[in-house]
């Protein structure tokens, strides 16, 4: 056999053996797993000691020397606490009745969620890392799972990719595969939310033209999709436009979280026994969709 | 048991392997490794290369956030780039380097794109066309930093073409 027909056969034989393992993978995501629990998890405990370091420098520069405006900041957060306790105390009442009314008409009561915290570790990572994600210390092993929700104290920040044994991976909401079913505060106008990109714009998606949504109105998370918990807060409204040959509103919005500022954030976990007649996201990782 | 050389290339390369990965979070979408597999492949037996490289797509596949696929090509279409261009240029020559640098980057953004394409995801392009940019200079930079630190006792010449 000539030496260019055999090149051509060996680069035709190794496309298809390539492309058949990445369909196969696509379809089962037995090698995605294998690279998480290898990969993943090697870099985690690289990375992990690095950052423990940095945060031990840092922390005792903060802590010890560098203490400028340290009163200012106390006077401050003095205020803000007794403020949110203010509001703790007029709220909780509220929330008695509303769980009284609830129970007196029969409503079920929502899923209970866990939380636990976890230290991020790395932003986006390596070549293959063309997604907007972070890395966080906790995996499988710690009881991180697919599609949990991911939140910080401002709000949503997005959901579990991959986890390893021992690190996972967060599709941030600003990346332009995330969806998140979004709710207005005031007008109870639906959407759903999508990313375009760290620094864009948040776009909100299937509003309908007749529908009322305001510039600084906030989006809560409207629980429809079975990932998230309805009611946490996910991103503010900035713009709100007409299109002349659309049939839904053109709005966008600013997440709440700045994500590449992010050094802990929350895990969230529904509590076992609630998951009946949710219908989870399974169906659609297995579809390979990493939209919510 | 291990020879103090077999000792002393893995305590190398898995120190190679760490600074690589510190690297690749500092500055993200550009690989570190790279050149390892280069050099590796210039100064070492070929089964020592096949290893690091197996090693190296999974920490690739795991730090990435694509479906499994990317490190595979990407390390196989480099030592096919390797190969074919002992072919016309010496092994160890920076121009050599400086190309396959160049031939990286524009392989990064074709290959984002195919993939994405595949797994039915949306990514930006243009990020990736920066990161070609970068990883065409760090290439030949980080492979020159890396055979000038390599040990002379483990070092074993190989012929070119």
């Amino acid at each position: 056999m000539k030496k260019p027909k055999k090149i051509a056969i060996v680069i035709v034989v190794g496309l298809f053996v390539y492309l058949s393992m990445y369909t196969w993978n696509l379809r089962t995501g037995h090698l995605d797993a294998l690279s998480s629990y290898t990969g993943l998890d090697i870099s985690g405990l690289i990375l992990r000691p690095c950052v423990w370091a940095k945060d031990r420098v840092t922390g005792f520069w903060e802590r010890y020397v560098f203490l400028v405006g340290l009163k200012q900041q106390n006077d401050r957060l003095r205020d803000l606490a007794a403020e949110l306790k203010r509001k703790n105390m007029l709220m909780r009442e509220g929330l008695h009745s509303v769980a009284r009314l609830e129970k007196l008409l029969d409503f079920s009561p929502p899923p209970e969620w866990n939380f636990s915290g976890a230290r991020v570790i790395a932003h986006r990572m390596g070549p293959a890392g063309s997604l907007d994600t972070l890395t966080v210390d906790k995996g499988s092993a710690s009881g991180a799972e697919n599609d949990m929700p991911v939140v910080c104290l401002d709000g949503v920040v997005g959901r579990v990719l991959r986890s390893g044994a021992v690190a996972s991976s967060i599709l941030l909401l600003t990346d332009s595969n995330s969806r998140i079913a979004v709710i207005g505060d005031q007008n109870r106008s639906p959407g759903m939310l999508s990313g375009q990109g760290y620094g864009q714009p948040l776009e909100v998606r299937y509003i309908n033209l007749n529908a009322v949504i305001d510039p600084g109105e906030l989006l809560l998370s409207s629980g429809l999709s079975g990932i998230y918990p309805k009611g946490l807060p996910v991103a503010r409204v900035t713009k709100v436009r007409r299109s002349d040959i659309s049939l839904f509103l053109t709005v966008l919005a600013e997440p709440l979280v700045d994500v590449a500022g992010l050094e802990e954030v929350l895990l969230l976990k529904r509590e076992s026994g609630h998951l009946a007649g949710q219908a989870p996201a399974d169906e659609e990782a297995e579809a390979g969709v990493l939209d919510q | 048991m291990f020879s103090t050389n077999s000792l002393l290339t893995l305590l190398w390369w898995a120190l190679y392997t760490i600074l690589g990965v510190s690297a690749q979070k500092i500055v993200p979408g550009v690989d570190f490794l790279a050149p390892g597999i280069v050099l590796s492949m210039q100064e070492e037996e070929g089964h020592r290369t096949v290893i690091l490289a197996v090693a190296w797509i999974l920490l690739l596949e795991g730090m990435g956030n694509l479906p499994f696929g990317y490190g595979l090509a990407w390390y196989g279409l480099l030592v096919s780039f390797y190969f074919v261009g002992r072919w016309l240029f010496e092994a160890r020559s920076f121009l050599f380097m400086v190309l396959l640098g160049v031939g990286l980057g524009v392989l990064h953004p074709v290959l984002i794109y195919s993939l994405s394409r595949l797994g039915n995801l949306s990514v930006q392009v243009y990020p990736t066309l920066i990161e070609g940019a970068v990883q065409a200079i760090v290439f030949p930079i980080v492979w020159m930093l890396a055979d000038q630190l390599f040990p002379k006792r483990l070092r074993q010449d190989v012929k070119s073409l």
